[in-house]
C-alpha cells in the first residue's frame, strides 16, 4: 500500500519520465566495484531542480523511506557507499543538475551543480585561463562536486591550505528538508544580493560560530544533500616544467619531496610506483606491463610552473633553488633518465579521462587508502607488500601542505575470474585491518571498512557524530547505515 | 557569591592547594577586562569595565583535571568560563554563578613535528614562545593580529584568526589539525587521527567521516561556549626569510638588523577600484608575506610608538588608498624574482613605493612584522579601540564595506565620541594568496568616559545594521543570543541549528553561553 503511495507521490514530484523501477536500472545501482553486499533500491529518480529535491526529502520523512544521493552520471563506483542498506531506499540521482552556474575569473572561484563532471569542467575553465584542483587523473564522468565533498586528495599539496580544499560554500538540504547555505553564502542576503555587494562565496567558514560544510563533507550523503557548491580555482600556468625522478629507494624521494613542499617550490607533486605510473600513461595491459618493467620501483613526479611575463624568471628561480637543495642533499637523481614523454605526464596531471586508469590493467581494482604521517609511510608499504606480492599499484600523495599523506594501494585483478576475485576480497579486508591495527588512519571509511574503523576509534567520536546526525537528519532518511550511523 | 566550603574542597582536591582561589581580590581582578564597558552598555547594563564576578578561579594542570572540573561544574550546575591568555571581554563570565578555568598551568609545547610540518600546543603557550622554538627548524606559525603574546590555541580553536601574515599563513581556523577537547558534559574528545586507539597522532583533524571541526568553530570560535580545548595541532609554514634575528636595546626602542632578503612596499593606489586591482594582482603572483590595505591613519599608526611619533607622519596619512606589502625570501634568487614582479606591477599600474624615498621606517618595524606584532599600535592614540565589521569574502565586498562605513563613522566623529580617523580606519588583509579577504574597522575611543563608551556602542550597533541592510557580510561579533537572533533570520536561520548543537552537546548549559548561544529554555 504505502509502496504504491511512495511511487505515486514521487511521480507527482519529478514526473513519470524522471523515475524508474525498471529492474535493469535498479540492478545497476545494486552493486559496485567494492565487495559490499548487493541490494536493489526501490526506485531511481532524477530530480530537475531543488524544489523537487526538497519535496522528495520531506516525503521521505513523512512516508519513512531512505534516500541515497548520487551525482556522477555513470559509474564505475568503487566504495559501496551508495548501495542500499535497507529495503526501503530510493536513489536520488543528481546527475541531471549540470549547470556551471558561475565562473568568476577575478575571484578565482566556480559555482557548480552536482552533475557537472571533470570531463566537462576542466576544458571549460581552461579556456578562461582557470583550473580546478583535481584528484589524480579523474574519471571524465565523475562529479566534481562529490570529489570535493568526499575529501578526495588533490595533486597540488601546496594549494591545500585546509584538508577541506577545494570545497568552499554550499547550498544544502539537511535531512529534515530544510534548505541551508554554508560559509559566507549563508548571508546576510540572497546569493543575488550578495553578488550585488561584490561577494563571490569564497569563504567556507561559518556562518558565525560553526562551519556546517565540514559536517556535510566526508558524510557520504548522510547529513545533507548539496545542490551547488563553490570551489576555489587556480590560474593556468603558461609554462609547466615536469620532473620525473626515479629511485629504488622511496626514502630518498620522500626526503626530497619534503623539501620541495616545505618551501612551496612546486605545484603538482606525487610519488607512484612503477605499475601505477604505467597505468597512468598507457591504456593497454601489455603496454602497461612493458613500461612498468622499464621503470625504477619509485617515481617522484613534480611540476614547476610560471605565468605571465615573468614566467621564465620564476622557472629559473625555482630550478636554481631546487638544484641547490639537491646538491645539499647530495642527491644523484636525474630528470634526463626518464623514458617517458613529459607531455604524457602532463596529460594525466592536467586532464580527465574516460578510461579510468585504475581499471586499465585487469579491468578490476580494489583500492585501500588512508592517511599517514611521513614516518610511517614506509612501514605501511612494507606491510602491504608483504601481503600482496603482485599487481600492486602504490600512490603516495602529500596533502594539506605536507602535514599528512594519502597512501593508496591499488590491488589490480580480473573481476570476472572468480577465484582471483575471492582471493582479492580476502586480502583486501585482511590487509585493511592489519593497516588499521598499525595506526593507519582510514578517515574516509567506506562500505565494509566503516564498522572496523569506528571500532578502532575513541567512542567519544561516534557518540558525537551520532548527535550531529540526530540534529541534521532526525528521522535518519539520508543514506542510513553508512559510517557509524547503523541504527 | 563564593563557593560553598564543601564544593570548594572538591575543586581543590582536583587541582591541589594553591591552585584555586575564591578570595575577593582575585575574583574581582578576573572580573575586569578590556572593552567590557562597551559590551555591558550594549546589553543595557552600566558601562563599567567589569563582568559578573566569578565565584572562584581554578588552575588545572592537565586534561584530566579539566575534565574533572567540568564534571563537577555539571554536578553542581556551576557555569565555567575557560581562558588561555585572557585578552579581551570574550573571556568574561556572563553570570556570577560561574568559575573561571584559567589554563595558564597548561603551558607546554607538546611536540614540534618537523617532518609533518605542525606543532602541538597547550592553551598557555604564546605565539612568540612557539615561534622561537620552530624557527630553529626554519618554520613559522600563524598568529592572530592580536599579537605574539596571545595563545595560538585559543585563536585556532575558540576565537577568530585573521593575522597580518595571512597571505602566507592563512587563518587560524584553517590551520587546525587534530584537537583534544573536553566537551561540556566532561567527555574527552580527540579529533581526527588523535582519536585512533592504535598509534594516535596529531597529523590530521578530520573524520573518520564528517569533520567535527564543523561544530568546533566557524569563522569565529565558540568562545568557551562548547567545552574546553586542551591541545591543538597547528600547521606550520616556512619561515619567510633567514631565521637570524639580531636585536639589541630596550623596549620600545630596539635596534634590529633587517634580515637580508626582506623588503617593504607602501604604495598609494589612489582609489579603491585601483587598490582592488593591484591587490588582486599582487596576490595572484603568490609573492607576498604580508599584503594589507590600511587606511592612511592606520599606516601612520603601524610605524608609531607614541602619539608624538604618530603626529610626525601626517604626510603618510594623506594617502588615499595605501597598500602595504612585504616580500621576504630565503634565497637571493627568490628575492630577486619577487622584487622583479613588484617592479613589474608598480610600473604597470603606475604606482610608487614611498619606502626609502618619502619615508624610512625604524628597523624594528620589520621585527614586529616577522613577529606578527603590528596590532598593538591600535592602542597608541587613546588606549582603547574596538573593531566593527569583519566581513570575509572578496576584496570587492571588503572595500565596499569600508566605503559605506565612512559617512557613518564621520557622524560619530563629529559628535566627538570616537577618535578622528577621517572615518577611514580600516585594516583589510588577503588570505592564502588572495583567495579571500577580510576587513575590519578598528575604532578608537575613550574607555574612561561614559559619553565615548556609549557613542562607540551606538556606532557599533549602527554599523551592524548597515551590514544587514546592505548585505555586506556578517561582522565578527555576531555572538551571544541577542546578536544571533538579530542576524540568524537573515542568514539561512543558522541560529536554529547552532542552538541545537548547544542543546545536544551541553544539556545542562554549563559551558558559558554568553558569547555563544543559549539553549531554547534560557
Ligand atoms: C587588550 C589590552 C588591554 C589592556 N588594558 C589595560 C588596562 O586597562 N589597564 C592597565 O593597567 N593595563 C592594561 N593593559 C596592559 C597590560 O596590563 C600589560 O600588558 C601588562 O600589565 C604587562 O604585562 P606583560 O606581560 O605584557 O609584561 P611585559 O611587557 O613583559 O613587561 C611590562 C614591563 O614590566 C617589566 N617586567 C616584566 N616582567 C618583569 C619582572 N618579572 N620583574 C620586573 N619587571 C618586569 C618589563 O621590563 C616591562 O617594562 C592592557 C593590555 C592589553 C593587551
Ligand atoms: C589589540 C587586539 C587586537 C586584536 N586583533 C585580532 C586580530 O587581528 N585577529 C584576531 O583573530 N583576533 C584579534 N583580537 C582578538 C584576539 O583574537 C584574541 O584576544 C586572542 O586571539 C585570543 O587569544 P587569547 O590567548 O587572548 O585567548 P583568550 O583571550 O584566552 O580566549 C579567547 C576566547 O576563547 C575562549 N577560550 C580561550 N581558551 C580556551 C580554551 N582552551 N577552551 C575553550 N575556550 C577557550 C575564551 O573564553 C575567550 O572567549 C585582537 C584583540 C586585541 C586586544
Amino acid at each position: 500500500m504505502s509502496e504504491t503511495r511512495i511511487y505515486q507521490e514521487l511521480v507527482k514530484i519529478v514526473g513519470s519520465k524522471n523515475i524508474s523501477n525498471d529492474p535493469k536500472v535498479l540492478e545497476e545501482y545494486s552493486e559496485d566495484l567494492s565487495f559490499f553486499p548487493k541490494k536493489k533500491p526501490k526506485y531511481v529518480i532524477w530530480p530537475r531542480n531543488r524544489n523537487q529535491i526538497q519535496k522528495t526529502i520531506k516525503l521521505a520523512n513523512s512516508l519513512n523511506f531512505s534516500i541515497i544521493p548520487v551525482s556522477s552520471s555513470s559509474g564505475p563506483r568503487h566504495h559501496g557507499d551508495t548501495i542500499p542498506r535497507n529495503n526501503n531506499s530510493i536513489v536520488l540521482n543528481l546527475s541531471k543538475l549540470k549547470k556551471i552556474i558561475n565562473i568568476d575569473r577575478k575571484n578565482r572561484v566556480v559555482m557548480i551543480e552536482p552533475g557537472v563532471s571533470f570531463g566537462e569542467l576542466i576544458p571549460h575553465l581552461y579556456k578562461k585561463g582557470l583550473k580546478i584542483l583535481t584528484p589524480l587523473h579523474p574519471r571524465s564522468s565523475k562529479s566534481v562536486l562529490t570529489a570535493a565533498l568526499e575529501r578526495e586528495p588533490i595533486i597540488i599539496p601546496r594549494y591545500m591550505w585546509d584538508s577541506s580544499d577545494p570545497l568552499l560554500c554550499t547550498e544544502v538540504f539537511f535531512g529534515n528538508g530544510e534548505l541551508f547555505k554554508t560559509g559566507t553564502a549563508a548571508g546576510p542576503g540572497s546569493i543575488k544580493q550578495q553578488k550585488k555587494s561584490g561577494q563571490a562565496q569564497v569563504n567556507p567558514m561559518g556562518p558565525t560560530q560553526f562551519s556546517p560544510f565540514r559536517l556535510i563533507q566526508g558524510a557520504q550523503g548522510s547529513i545533507g544533500i548539496v545542490t551547488w557548491a563553490t570551489l576555489k580555482l587556480e590560474l593556468v600556468p603558461s609554462i609547466q616544467k615536469v620532473f620525473h625522478l626515479q629511485s629504488e629507494n622511496i626514502e630518498e624521494l620522500l626526503d626530497f619531496q619534503y623539501e620541495l613542499l616545505k618551501y612551496r617550490l612546486c605545484d603538482e607533486l606525487l610519488i607512484v610506483n612503477n605499475l601505477n605510473l604505467a597505468c597512468l600513461i598507457k591504456e593497454d595491459s601489455s603496454e602497461i606491463l612493458q613500461l612498468a618493467n622499464s621503470l625504477a620501483m619509485w617515481n617522484l613526479i613534480f611540476v614547476i610552473s610560471g605565468r605571465d611575463q615573468l614566467a621564465n624568471d620564476k622557472i629559473d628561480y625555482l630550478e636554481g633553488d631546487i638544484h641547490d637543495i639537491m646538491k645539499e642533499k647530495k642527491l644523484k637523481l636525474s630528470n634526463n633518465k626518464s623514458k617517458i614523454n613529459k607531455d604524457d605526464i602532463l596529460k594525466f596531471l592536467n586532464q580527465a579521462d574516460a578510461n579510468p586508469w585504475r581499471l586499465r590493467l585487469n579491468g578490476g581494482c580494489q583500492d585501500i587508502f588512508f592517511i599517514s604521517n611521513y614516518e610511517k609511510i614506509t612501514e605501511f608499504i612494507a606491510l602491504v607488500e608483504n601481503q600482496i606480492a603482485n599487481n600492486l599499484g602504490i600512490y603516495i600523495q602529500p596533502i594539506n601542505q605536507g602535514t599528512s599523506y594519502h597512501c593508496e594501494f591499488d590491488i589490480y585483478y580480473n573481476p570476472n575470474n572468480q577465484e582471483e576475485a575471492l582471493y582479492v576480497k580476502e586480502k583486501f579486508m585482511k590487509t585493511s585491518i592489519d593497516l588499521m591495527n598499525s595506526g593507519a588512519f582510514f578517515n574516509r571509511p567506506y562500505g565494509l571498512w566503516a564498522k572496523e574503523v569506528y571500532e578502532r576509534h575513541e567512542d567519544s567520536t561516534y557518540r558525537a557524530l551520532k548527535k550531529v546526525k540526530r540534529i541534521f537528519d532526525p528521522n535518519n532518511v539520508l543514506n542510513p547505515g553508512v559510517l557509524c550511523f547503523d541504527d | 557569591m563564593v563557593l560553598e566550603k564543601d564544593i570548594f574542597k572538591e575543586f581543590e582536591d582536583i587541582v591541589g592547594i594553591g591552585n584555586i582561589d575564591d578570595g575577593e581580590v582575585i575574583t574581582n581582578v578576573y572580573a575586569y577586562n578590556w572593552c567590557m564597558e562597551i559590551f555591558n552598555y550594549m546589553e543595557g547594563k552600566e558601562p563599567i569595565p567589569f563582568s559578573p564576578i566569578p565565584k572562584a578561579v581554578v588552575l588545572p594542570s592537565s586534561t584530566v583535571e579539566v575534565q574533572q572540573i567540568v564534571k563537577l561544574c555539571n554536578k553542581y550546575r556551576i557555569v565555567f568560563k575557560a581562558q588561555s591568555t585572557g585578552l579581551g571581554p570574550w573571556n568574561q563570565p556572563s553570570t556570577d554563578n560561574s568559575i573561571i578555568i584559567d589554563l595558564r598551568r597548561m603551558n607546554k609545547i607538546v611536540k614540534i613535528d618537523e617532518k609533518n610540518l605542525y606543532a602541538v600546543i597547550e592553551p598557555y603557550v604564546s605565539g612568540s614562545q612557539l615561534q622561537v622554538e620552530i624557527m630553529k627548524y626554519g618554520l613559522n606559525c600563524h598568529m592572530p593580529g592580536a599579537g605574539p603574546q596571545v595563545s595560538p590555541l585559543a585563536s585556532a580553536t575558540s576565537m577568530n584568526g585573521p593575522g597580518f601574515t595571512s597571505p602566507s599563513t592563512g587563518h587560524s581556523a584553517r590551520n587546525v589539525l587534530a584537537v583534544e577537547w573536553v566537551l561540556p558534559d566532561g567527555e574527552i574528545m580527540k579529533l581526527g587521527a588523535y582519536g585512533l586507539k592504535n598509534n594516535p597522532d596529531f597529523f590530521h583533524g578530520d573524520g573518520p567521516g564528517p569533520s567535527l571541526r564543523g561544530i568546533m568553530r566557524g569563522w569565529a570560535g565558540t568562545k568557551s561556549g562548547l567545552g574546553v580545548f586542551t591541545k591543538v595541532a597547528v600547521k606550520l609554514f616556512p619561515y619567510p626569510c633567514s631565521t637570524e634575528y639580531s636585536v639589541k636595546g630596550y623596549s620600545p626602542n630596539y635596534d634590529f638588523e633587517i634580515p637580508e632578503f626582506m623588503k617593504l612596499y607602501v604604495m598609494d593606489c589612489g582609489n579603491f577600484k585601483k587598490l582592488e586591482t593591484v591587490m588582486l594582482r599582487v596576490e595572484e603572483q603568490e609573492i607576498s608575506f604580508m599584503c594589507s590595505y590600511l587606511s592612511g591613519f592606520a599606516v601612520m599608526a603601524i610605524f608609531s610608538n607614541s602619539i608624538e611619533s604618530l603626529m610626525d607622519k601626517i604626510a603618510i596619512g594623506q594617502m588615499k588608498a595605501p597598500l602595504v606589502v612585504i616580500i621576504a625570501a630565503r634565497t637571493q634568487r627568490e628575492f630577486y624574482y619577487k622584487q622583479k614582479v613588484m617592479d613589474f606591477l608598480l610600473k604597470k599600474f603606475k604606482i610608487k613605493n614611498i619606502i626609502g624615498k618619502i619615508y624610512t621606517p625604524n628597523p624594528t618595524f620589520y621585527a614586529e612584522a616577522l613577529r606578527s606584532n603590528l596590532g598593538l599600535h591600535g592602542f597608541i592614540a587613546t588606549g582603547g579601540f574596538q573593531s566593527t565589521k569583519g566581513v570575509a569574502d572578496t576584496a570587492n565586498v571588503c572595500l565596499r564595506s569600508t566605503k559605506s562605513n565612512i559617512p557613518l563613522k564621520k557622524g560619530f566623529i563629529k559628535q566627538g565620541v570616537i577618535v578622528n580617523d577621517f572615518g577611514e580606519g580600516t585594516w583589510m588583509t588577503s588570505y592564502e594568496s588572495g583567495h579571500y579577504f577580510h576587513m575590519e574597522s578598528p575604532t578608537m575611543f575613550d574607555q574612561t568616559t561614559e559619553q565615548s563608551v556609549s557613542g562607540m556602542a551606538e556606532y557599533m550597533e549602527k554599523s551592524n545594521q548597515l551590514d544587514l541592510l546592505k548585505h555586506l557580510g556578517a561582522p565578527f561579533f555576531v555572538e551571544g543570543t541577542r546578536m544571533h537572533e538579530l542576524f540568524g533570520p537573515h542568514m539561512s536561520n543558522y541560529h536554529i541549528w547552532l542552538r541545537k548543537i548547544k542543546e545536544i552537546f551541553d544539556p545542562n548549559n554549563i559551558s558559558d553561553s554568553g558569547f555563544y548561544i543559549t539553549p531554547q529554555n534560557k
